[in-house]
Parts: C-alpha cells; structure tokens; sequence
C-alpha cells in the first residue's frame, strides 16, 4: 500500500482537479466520489487533504461513513503519529 | 439584514458567513429533496407504494415547510440565496434523493427516502451544535427542523424493518416543530 507523507495528502485537497483525499487514524481515504465532499470540502467547515481523525469524533455520523470510501494509502510516519494513540 | 442580531452572533464566536454557507446549503437540500420526493411519491403505486405515500407527502410537505423556515434566518444574518436555481441545487447539503432505477423496488425507495432524512438528521444536528449557547434563534430554528426529520427517519426505518421507534403518523397539522417559524 502506497506510503504518504502528510504533504502529499495536503496536495490532494480536490483543487484544481486534484482527487479528495482524507487522512483518519493514519489511512488515506479517497472521498472523491462523495457528493458530500465536492469541491474539497464538507459541510462548510472540513477541508480534504488534512487529518480528520480528531474531526470525526466531533461529527455527527461515526467512522462507518468514512469507511464505505476506498482507503488509498497510510501515512508514512503513521507510527509517530498522535493520530494511532486511539484505537 | 439584522444588523446587531448578526452582531451577537458573532460576538458569541461564531464565523457568520460560514454558518451562513450552511444553512443556504441546508435550505438548498431541503427544496431539492421536495422536488425529488415529489417524483418519488407520484411513483409510490400499487399495494406496498400506496402505504407509504402518505408518510412520504408528509415528508415532502414538511421539507418545503422547513425551506421556507431557513430563508428568513439566512436573510436575517446578512445572507441571499443564489439567484441562479441550478447553482442552488448543486450547492445541497444533502445527495439528491432521486428515484431508483426501479421505482417498484419498495426497499429501493425506501431506502431513498430514509438516506435522505439521515443526511438531513445529521445536517441539523451539526447546526445545533455549533450554535448552542451562541446563536439561541438558529439553534431554536435548526433544533425544530430537527425534531421532524428524525420523526421521518423513524417512519421510513421502520418501513425498512429495521426497528420500532415508538412514533405514528402524524396527526394533525404538518410541521408541528416548524410551523412555530412559518407564521
């Protein structure tokens, strides 16, 4: 599975044809064919191509939505990330 | 525009534009899904369809009625809707709830129909808690809205078998949570 570094997934913001990547606990996820994600951005207020895993916690729908989307890679430095503290 | 209303909200920490953005966006999903439900009704025939056109006219009725509550809100912090109705639509919050391939496919339509008030369910439920404490009329308005799409969640779940909520169709007048804002 393809590594990321966290600015390779900053690119892919959905910009400029860029596809629509998210990154949750370490896993890239394409939401590119999410009506919800269109333009790079959800419900006003979530960008793609940033870490989102402290984000869903707040969010009013849990993992399994984001899970339904194809997972495209893992963060490079996924082991140093505080984003793997929580299971 | 309410000049100083947009003020407290503001002055309560709220980014206005971006609350804005989302109820025109919520506003945009509420009109669509009336006109998509609309579609969706006038397809619900025959003896599995016909028992749950009623629940979706009143969700449909209720949705419209949950648009024309937004509209004002939106006006009264400083915002517009679009002046182009396409642009509106493909601003929704919410997927279009379109009718599947096969209209007969009552699980199909279901499921349709009760995806549509999820998004919605979640939508609200994101507006009332960015705004609790802060912004006491969106809050009061999105928590009313609220209330009646989780009813129609409720409806549609359990046509689907997926668990008893306790509640019944309504009875009465439509919009029992909104009308509130609609007179």
């Amino acid at each position: 599975m393809k590594k990321f570094l966290l600015e390779e997934v900053a690119q892919c913001n959905g910009k400029n044809g860029n596809p629509v990547y998210v990154l949750f606990k370490g896993k890239v996820y394409d939401v590119s064919a999410s009506f919800l994600w269109k333009d790079g951005t959800h419900q006003v207020l979530h960008s793609a191509g940033v870490d989102l895993t402290n984000a869903l916690e707040q969010a009013p729908h849990g993992r399994d939505v984001l899970e339904k989307f194809p997972v495209v890679g893992i963060l490079h430095d996924a082991g140093m990330s505080s984003t793997q503290s929580k299971p | 525009m309410a000049r100083v209303a947009r003020e407290m909200v503001e002055k309560a920490g709220i980014n206005v534009d971006q609350l804005v953005e989302l109820l025109v966006k919520n506003a945009a999903a509420e009109l669509t899904t009336y006109y998509y439900y609309t579609i969706l009704r006038c397809n619900l025939i025959g003896l599995e369809g016909e028992g749950i056109k009623e629940i979706a006219e009143v969700a449909r009725i209720e949705d419209r009625n949950h648009f024309e509550a937004l509209v004002p809100r939106i006006y009264e912090l400083g915002g517009k809707l679009p002046e182009n109705m396409k642009t509106f639509h493909d601003i929704s919050a919410c997927p279009p709830a379109r009718l599947p391939k096969d209209p007969t496919d009552i699980k199909a339509m279901l499921t349709v129909l009760v995806e549509a008030e999820r998004c919605a369910v979640r939508g609200y439920t994101h507006i009332c808690n960015l705004t609790a404490g802060k912004d006491h009329r969106t809050y009061d308005l999105s928590q009313a809205i609220l209330n009646e799409e989780i009813e129609h969640e409720s409806w549609f779940s359990e046509f689907l078998g997926e668990g008893p909520s306790g509640h019944f169709m309504r009875r009465g007048e439509s919009s029992p949570f909104v009308s509130k804002f609609l007179r």
